[in-house]
């Protein structure tokens, strides 16, 4: 049976509503039941807010930048990107990441944007891993948090080079397979493909701002929920016991990095407070942490196919593990 | 292949005539409206030093003018020719997407207490010390004592101050192994958001028994002893203060 178009307003006025009343009660449960005072439902709060605080104002720069790739770069210049050689295209691609100081929740939706625009995907992926950990910011921040160390220039070289690495070889990894086998499709491109019109550039532009920073959002809040939990619950010291045990003690400092899901522009602080690990423990947890954490793996699945995901952490992280033990071994 | 269709001999669309608004644009208007009403009530009212470090609350103006440009933008595009209606699924997921605004306007400020400082890294740990000179002259503030406890030399420069008389302004922290007449000053030393924070603590002696509560705002006066890597503070005077305006410290 059709359904009339009064039909569908009263409908959507009642969804409406109902949006509203949601919004209402959790402003009064918050203010008035003094949920707020639990200690535990305050700490979550705090967490949870300035997690959203810091990094959605990153993912509406990273969609800023991603709506001025779409609308202004040519497709042309993507491709002759594409046409260079894979050993000189991740460099490349890599090196490129040096130049967007964003942190990883703004270069999901620039790499995004690149591979709908024809780069290759295995370039726009690895400027999407390189980006968080070789920005001039953190290497920066990594300098100071190791400053008056005698592993200072191990730490800022090392995340440096390993990053890069890991990158590549995650790039590498991916290798041919196209942007459609990577890329889950949102409803608004499929319209695209089907009534794509010539509306006016400035339209074009807005229209993929807000899509692309809505798009990632709702990723961002899932990832920021699981990582204010765990931030909430877990004790540092939990895994402080693992120290010296050198494979493992790299494997916990990168488990760790992915349960505490931090800005890769601060994380350099917290790696230097847990002096109890070797430097190759600190270095996974340096590298891997900027590539894979709760809320990038939430970015991740909203944006890619299942098998990508997989992929992307298996790579990273088997080769992060490897090359922080081989830096290990060099230093001693 | 390329992904968007450009269909050159199709008239520019700004000459069709405009049929309505779109729904789901203007939903995501409405979102970005919210987060950009967030950012400039943080910014104006001073409530981002509640989540961000002064390092890093330069975003906030930032977020602020971008969400607002972009709220603008997408509002200014939402009467299109072919209007969609927004599906229930968009719908509940704009609204999920404004509930973090509601919860951080609805609540209170509030900062990490005593609830986390068990479960967080001890500053002393961490690498940014201030230079030795800086724990050797001048007033000491708990970043000095944190920092001075991650090397020799600058637990040499925290022991040549031995004696001398501190000011310190945190918070009431007590453990299971706290005795009554003691508790531990804490202050949360975070770099970019809280998420990060970690611990600036002296412990804090000649206190009376159940004075102050946990998570209590205290200035305590007194001189100071660092023994080890262990910093402790005979009270003299000690009395409750209102919150900073900048509960959290930048190292």
């Amino acid at each position: 049976m059709a359904v009339t178009a009064p039909a569908r307003g009263t409908a959507q006025r009642s969804r409406l509503g109902a949006v509203l009343l949601v919004l209402v009660a959790a402003a009064v449960a918050v203010r008035s039941t003094g949920l707020e005072s639990i200690e535990w439902v305050r700490t979550f709060l705090v967490i949870f807010g300035s997690l959203l605080v810091q990094a959605l104002p990153f993912v509406v720069i990273g969609a800023l930048a991603a709506a001025l790739v779409e609308i202004f770069v040519p497709v042309a210049a993507l491709e002759r990107l594409g046409r260079l050689p894979r050993p000189l295209q991740l460099p490349a691609a890599a090196l490129a990441g040096m130049l967007f100081p964003i942190c990883e929740c703004g270069s999901v939706p620039v790499a995004r944007r690149l591979m709908l625009r024809g780069l290759t995907p295995s370039a726009a992926i690895t400027f999407m891993l390189a980006a968080p950990v070789l920005n001039p910011v953190v290497i920066a921040s990594t300098f100071v948090a190791f400053r008056g160390r005698t592993t200072l220039w191990t730490m800022v070289t090392g995340r440096f080079v390993l990053g890069m690495l890991v990158a590549m070889a995650v790039g590498w990894v991916i290798g041919d397979r196209t942007t459609d086998r990577l890329l889950k499709r949102t409803p608004d491109e499929r319209y695209e493909l089907e009534l794509e019109r010539p509306e006016a550039r400035w339209r074009r532009f807005f229209v993929h701002l807000g899509d692309d920073f809505l798009f990632m959002a709702r990723y961002l809040l899932l990832g920021a929920t699981i990582a204010a939990a765990i931030q909430t619950f877990l004790p540092a010291s939990l895994l402080t016991g693992l120290a010296d045990l050198s494979v493992v003690s790299v494997l916990a400092m990168m488990s760790l990095a992915v349960l505490l899901s931090l800005c890769s522009e601060s994380d350099a602080f917290v790696a230097a407070s847990f002096v109890q690990f070797a430097p190759s423990a600190q270095l996974g947890f340096l590298v891997l942490g900027p590539m894979v954490d709760m809320k990038l793996l939430a970015l991740y699945a909203g944006t890619f196919r299942r098998g990508f995901v997989r992929t992307v952490v298996v790579a990273a992280s088997a080769t992060t593990l490897v090359g922080a033990l081989w830096i290990g071994l060099v230093i001693g | 292949m390329s992904d968007v269709v450009t269909l050159r001999d199709v008239p520019r669309a700004d000459a069709a005539p405009w049929r309505g608004w779109s729904h789901a644009r203007l939903a995501g208007a409405f979102v970005l409206a919210a987060w950009a009403g967030l950012f400039w009530f943080l910014w104006l009212s001073g409530r981002v030093a509640f989540f961000l470090s002064s390092r890093t609350d330069w975003i906030v103006p930032v977020a602020a003018v971008l969400l607002t440009a972009a709220t603008v933008g997408r509002a200014a595009s939402a009467r299109v020719r072919s209007p969609e209606p927004l599906s229930a699924g968009e719908l509940w997921i704009s609204c999920l997407l404004v509930l973090p605004v509601v919860l951080v306007l609805s609540a209170p400020p509030a900062t990490l207490g005593t609830f986390s400082a068990g479960k967080r890294g001890d500053f002393a740990g961490a690498g940014f010390a201030t230079s030795v000179t800086d724990i050797g002259e001048g007033a000491l503030t708990l970043v000095d004592v944190a920092a001075g406890q991650t090397s020799r030399e600058g637990e040499r420069a925290l022991a040549a101050r031995a004696g001398e008389t501190v000011r310190f302004v945190g918070f009431v922290s007590r453990f299971d192994d706290t005795p009554a007449d003691e508790f531990v000053l804490t202050r949360y030393v975070v770099s970019c958001c809280v998420a990060d924070a970690m611990i600036a603590s002296v412990r804090t002696v000649n206190v009376t028994p159940g004075a102050f509560a946990d998570d209590a705002w205290v200035e305590v006066t007194g001189t100071i002893y660092p023994v080890g890597t262990e910093v402790i503070v005979q009270a003299s005077d000690i009395r409750k203060v209102e919150r900073p305006d900048r509960p959290y410290l930048t190292p």
